[in-house]
């Protein structure tokens, strides 16, 4: 399956606002042969050098749009909105100072939920570049 | 121009999935794919090649139709899918399964399928469980009654898609097929085939992957090895029989469940031709599945000639999808060349079925 590509080493930067770093994203990839509503994410779970993220400080874009990650958890989130197959969705984590540039380890863990078959669980470990 | 043959051969573009996440491929070069292996139709999931899907729009359908007739392709299946676990505390109703099952119908007869693909409650035969949770309920004969009044508008047939362990003879699937006649629709529904259900052996990707993944070579060879003479002297295989010796070689009790939900262990023998033979003509659907494909340009672990002439004698009308699932198991080693498998299979389905020599 997808698990080794679920992190992708594109994209992965500290971000600028108002000319002030204030937080770094990664881009990841599904772990499944087809798109999922995004309600159907049970977790994104991200470690960076060894460090758990923080899911409140969490945002997801993908396909133009942009939601806080925990709203997507919620039993109310809309169920047409769709993880499209391939294609990145970028998680953004907000921090001041954003992250330093070059190497570092990253851990994400993602599930989702199908109806079919238990929620399925997929690891992956990385060193990623920064810019 | 089209073949005027009975059973007609197409690719359902699962075939195709890295080609498509890895975006070696976009859709229009999935079916250039399909056409060059010389398929006449397609099998496509919305929510793998769709990226507007659950929406279809007019722009999409222009170029999906000048591409369909670029490569001389028809639509024959959608793959519906019932995802009833949208949110982490609660599942969606049944009023609100029937509503998302009617995009698919409606997806269906925009892309000018003539089926889909319904995940019905009993693709799998039994009910799923998983331990610690109620049985895990799709689209069950009731729901599947309200379906049909939705296909008879939209001109789609029903495919109940009979997945290994279960097959097209499981009196499971009656169910379904009774409540349409009862609403006299039963022109809209009917069985699929899926040669998963005529596996006799664990194939060659599996023993790959499970060895990558840490279990014993050995042990899985020698699994598929007394799997194999159990098939060919027409015996069921009993995996308890093989135990002591697997045991002997290293074979743990975790091996056995990481291995437990591939044929090895889920089934002794392969369903019945014979039946299969009674069946056809009753069947709407195949897909012809495969993981590998040897040598000798057989699949390594299914009889092809056997499963496809059982077809045939029985009076199957319709198409046979290619179905590539090797790519999953395959993937982790490098790329996995799903084009190439995928002109294998037909050429072998074209010479299962007397198309050429």
């Amino acid at each position: 399956m997808y698990d080794k590509h679920i992190l992708t080493d594109e994209g992965c930067r500290s971000i600028w606002e108002h000319g002030k770093k204030i937080g770094y994203c990664v881009n990841i990839k599904i772990n499944y042969y087809r798109g999922l509503p995004l309600c159907c994410i049970e977790e994104i779970d991200l470690e960076v050098d060894g460090e758990k993220v923080d899911p409140n400080t969490m945002l997801v874009q993908h396909n133009g749009r942009e939601y806080r990650y925990l709203d997507l958890l919620t039993d109310d989130f809309p169920t047409d909105v769709y993880w499209i197959f391939g294609e990145k969705l970028r998680v953004v984590v907000l921090k001041e100072g954003g992250i330093e540039q070059g190497r570092h380890r990253v851990k994400l863990t993602l599930k989702t939920r199908r109806s079919y078959t238990p929620t399925m669980v997929s690891v992956c470990e990385k060193e990623l570049t920064f810019a | 121009m089209k073949t005027n043959h009975d059973i007609k051969l197409g690719v359902s573009l699962y075939s195709y999935q890295d080609n498509y996440y890895f975006h070696k491929h976009d859709l229009e070069g999935c079916l250039a794919a399909a056409a060059g292996s010389g398929a006449e139709g397609i099998e496509i999931f919305p929510e793998m090649m769709i990226p507007e899907w659950p929406y279809i729009s007019d722009a999409f359908l222009d170029k999906y139709y000048g591409w369909m007739e670029r490569y001389g392709l028809e639509t024959v299946c959608v793959d519906h899918f019932a995802d009833r676990a949208m949110h982490k505390n609660k599942q969606l109703t049944d009023d609100e399964l029937l509503e998302r099952s009617v995009w698919y119908i409606k997806a269906a007869k925009k892309l000018g399928a003539t089926h889909i693909r319904l995940l019905h409650s009993a693709h799998l035969g039994k009910l799923l469980t998983i331990p610690g949770q109620k049985p895990i309920d799709l689209v069950n004969p009731e729901i599947t009654g309200r379906l049909l009044p939705y296909c008879a508008e939209y001109g789609i047939v029903l495919a109940l898609e009979c997945h290994a362990p279960t097959s097209v003879d499981d009196p499971v699937q009656q169910a379904y097929l009774e409540v349409a006649d009862k609403l006299g629709l039963s022109e809209y529904i009917g069985l699929q085939v899926d040669f998963s259900s005529y596996e006799y052996c664990m194939s060659t990707a599996d023993v790959g992957m499970f060895s990558r993944q840490g279990i014993n070579r050995e042990c899985l060879e020698y699994i598929r090895e007394k799997q194999r003479e159990a098939y060919f002297a027409g015996k069921d295989f009993v995996f308890e029989e093989i135990e002591p010796e697997l045991k002997k070689m290293g074979f743990t009790d975790n091996d056995k469940r990481a291995i437990q939900h591939v044929f090895s262990l889920r089934q002794r023998r392969p369903a019945s031709y014979e039946k299969l033979k009674e069946y056809a003509s009753k069947v709407v659907y195949v897909h012809g599945k495969f993981y590998d494909i040897d040598e000798n340009g057989q699949v390594d672990n299914m009889d092809y000639p056997k499963i496809i002439k059982a077809l045939q004698e029985g009076g199957y009308k319709g198409y046979i999808c290619s179905e590539f699932e090797g790519n999953r198991r395959m993937n982790d080693a490098g790329w996995c060349d799903e084009i190439e498998y995928v002109r294998k299979h037909q050429e072998l389905m074209r010479k299962c079925l007397g198309y050429e020599k």
